[in-house]
């Protein structure tokens, strides 16, 4: 059914090797450092009344321990990870920037309309007009649910396009 | 006698017009949810999390309960016809439910899946009536020390088997305790982690973690599962009613897959999976059919599904009577109710009967809508599989985000959204599940309190947690799962690098 197909360029990706988790883990690594690092700060306290910083630091400890053991796992992981799909993560990653910048600025009903617009760049079985169509549907959608029927107090339409709302 | 008179208390309470609308709604958004492949009921609960704020507290308990409970109806729809799984626990059911539908029998394999699931969410509900109080009771004599150990063995059990492996599970169960002291320290007032960014100080809203990293991440997955077109020829009309021997057949596996979903879905850590894969193998093992198991075998759809849906009833006993929750949603279900100012635990009975007996009474009544929805209603179903996800994401997406706004009105919770959906998909590329990172962000708060009650009740003692017999034991419990979830994953890498050897040479 190619007509339903969205994006599969992607599919042609290589599986990355199940290796790169180590990267996460040393991520992980800095991460607990940092909130060692302030747990330290915030003051450990005594065990008779641990601090503030007590339980970040030793959460942060133990992280750091398990995040050590994952790397070496990791590097030494024969397996693959799994096949990553970088457009439709592109897309839904700038598809929540887009709501973001626009949503205080420009209001609900546009937000919505580019959010759909955006986030459907993978489908390319869906011309431009069609990707319109669908956003003008949505946001039409989002107006009677969320503002019309909810009662949700977002402005339906605002142009302020230097600052938020 | 007394449990009767609760539990029709507690349908006087859901059959209140409000409280039932919720909770068909609730069944309904379950049900579509777990019919789209890739989006589990994680999904479905966080993205309807903003709404059960500003509902009664019961209301939103029974709406939340009932995508959880409908996911599972939901689910077996696509596994039966498309032989995807809507959800993890369908799986199961695809074994059987597929070459039924190839052989003719769809309708009937859905209509067995209805019954199925219905009488296993029966079996549940009646397992929560009996067990919660007794189990309630017992709690009422816990300590800060023994709801420290009871914490840590449900953040240990729910981590160490997790799919990545128990070392990365119980990281994933770390970090989430770790984020979760990001905010205000309650006992002393002070800012932590905050990076002087003032949306920080109440810490990161519950919904904005759920919705980046179950419904972010498992959006951008389901893209391509479901890429390659969605359209099911199948015939689900004919053939639908059981014949007296498929009938037959039936009962025995409803129940003992009721009894093996209780028993797995009030343990901490295997819920709905663990429950049908059990079921199953328990099945083929005593059916005298076993040889069509694997090949369109009735009993093989009916244990699985009445198993998961057992399961995720009785997954609300440790949830709302210790106040641990066993998975991820059950988190979630903790969450809302503590942003409802309601703090599940032993007290709860005693405390709000009502939300607790609305909740188990809700059981039958959603279960009796799924059942409409799922029987007479299936073509509606089947022709939502029939819709392009192309349309479909796009949508989910707005939706995600006008949830996530309506939190504060604030887009700053969007950026953190975007935060935890980037990291949840890179989470889930490289086998670093998210389920348990949710788990002890809600605990995370909860567990640090009770250790700090602990340590003062004890004058700083650390041995209070083992001179204790109730906490020994639970720590006893939790060292044992640790050292189980180690030598699984051992000896699956050692299985792993075996298998790769060849390739290598």
């Amino acid at each position: 059914m190619p007509g339903d197909a969205t994006e599969t360029s992607t599919d042609a990706a290589a599986r990355p090797h199940a290796r790169w988790g180590a990267a996460g883990a040393v991520f992980l690594i800095a991460l607990a450092a940092v909130f060692m690092a302030g747990g330290l700060e915030l003051g450990l306290g005594v065990l008779f009344r641990p601090g503030t910083g007590a339980f970040p630091f030793f959460t942060g400890a133990i992280l750091a321990a398990l995040a050590a053991v994952t790397v070496v796992q990791d590097l030494a992981d024969p397996g693959l990870a799994e096949r990553p799909d970088w457009v439709s993560f592109a897309a839904i990653a700038a598809a929540l920037a887009v709501f973001a910048v626009s949503a205080d600025r420009l209001g609900l009903v546009p937000a919505a309309f580019l959010t759909t617009v955006v986030a459907s760049v993978p489908d390319r079985s869906l011309s431009f007009p069609g990707k319109a169509a669908l956003g003008a549907v949505v946001a039409a959608g989002a107006w009677v649910l969320f503002i019309q029927l909810l009662g949700l107090p977002f402005r339906a339409l605002a142009f302020d396009l230097f600052g938020g709302a | 006698m007394e449990l009767i008179s609760a539990f029709a208390g507690g349908l006087a309470t859901v059959m209140q017009p409000q409280t039932l609308l919720y909770c068909f709604i609730g069944c309904f958004l379950g049900t579509f949810i777990g019919v789209l492949p890739g989006i589990g009921s994680m999904a479905a609960i966080a993205m309807i999390l903003p709404l059960s704020f500003h509902l009664e507290p019961t209301t939103a308990l029974v709406m939340i309960a009932g995508v959880y409970y409908g996911a599972e109806y939901g689910g077996s729809i696509a596994s039966i016809l498309m032989n995807i799984p809507g959800t993890p626990s369908s799986s199961i059911t695809c074994i059987d439910g597929y070459p039924m539908a190839r052989e003719g029998r769809a309708g009937l394999a859905l209509f067995v899946t209805s019954i199925a699931s219905f009488g296993g969410g029966m079996i549940g509900m009646v397992v929560m009536a009996a067990l919660s109080p007794a189990l309630a009771r017992m709690a009422l004599s816990f300590g800060p020390a023994e709801y420290f150990s009871v914490i840590l063995l449900g953040l240990v059990a729910a981590s160490a088997v997790s799919n990545g492996g128990a070392v990365k599970g119980v990281a994933m169960v770390t970090l989430g305790l770790m984020l979760g002291t990001v905010g205000v320290d309650l006992t002393t007032g002070d800012l932590r982690f905050t990076m002087g960014v003032p949306e920080l100080r109440d810490g990161v809203n519950l919904v904005i973690v759920a919705m980046g990293l179950f419904g972010v991440g498992e959006l951008i997955a389901s893209i391509r599962a479901n890429a390659g077109g969605r359209a099911t020829s199948v015939d689900y009309r004919s053939n639908t009613w059981p014949t007296r021997d498929e009938w037959r057949r039936t009962w025995g596996p409803i129940w003992r897959g009721g009894a093996i979903g209780s028993f797995f879905g009030a343990l901490p850590g295997t819920g709905q999976t663990v429950a049908s894969a059990v079921g199953y193998a328990v099945e083929k093992k005593l059916s005298p059919n076993r040889g069509m198991f694997g090949k369109g075998a009735i009993e093989g759809v009916t244990v699985p599904e009445s198993a998961n849906n057992a399961a995720t009833q009785t997954a609300f006993i440790p949830t709302l009577t210790l106040g641990v929750p066993g998975s991820a949603s059950m988190a979630l279900v903790i969450g809302a109710l503590m942003i409802h100012g309601i703090t599940p635990g032993p007290r709860i009975l005693t405390d709000h009967p009502d939300l607790f007996w609305g909740l188990v009474a809700s059981f039958l009544v959603g279960n009796v809508i799924l059942l409409i929805l799922n029987v007479p209603l299936i073509g509606m179903w089947v022709k939502l599989l029939q819709i392009p996800y192309r349309f479909m994401y796009p949508t989910i997406i707005v939706l995600i985000c006008i949830g996530v706004y309506s939190l504060n009105n604030n887009v700053f919770d969007i950026w953190l959204t975007l935060v935890f959906g980037i990291a949840g998909y890179l989470m889930r590329l490289f086998r670093f599940e998210p389920a348990p990172l949710l788990i002890g962000f809600v605990l995370g708060p909860m567990m640090e309190e009770q250790l700090r009650r602990a340590m003062l009740l004890s004058r700083g003692d650390p041995m209070v947690f083992l001179d204790r017999p109730i906490s020994a034991a639970l720590i006893a419990a939790t060292l044992g799962i640790l050292v189980f979830g180690l030598l699984a994953g051992l000896r699956a890498r050692r299985r792993l690098r075996l298998a790769a050897l060849p390739a290598d040479e």
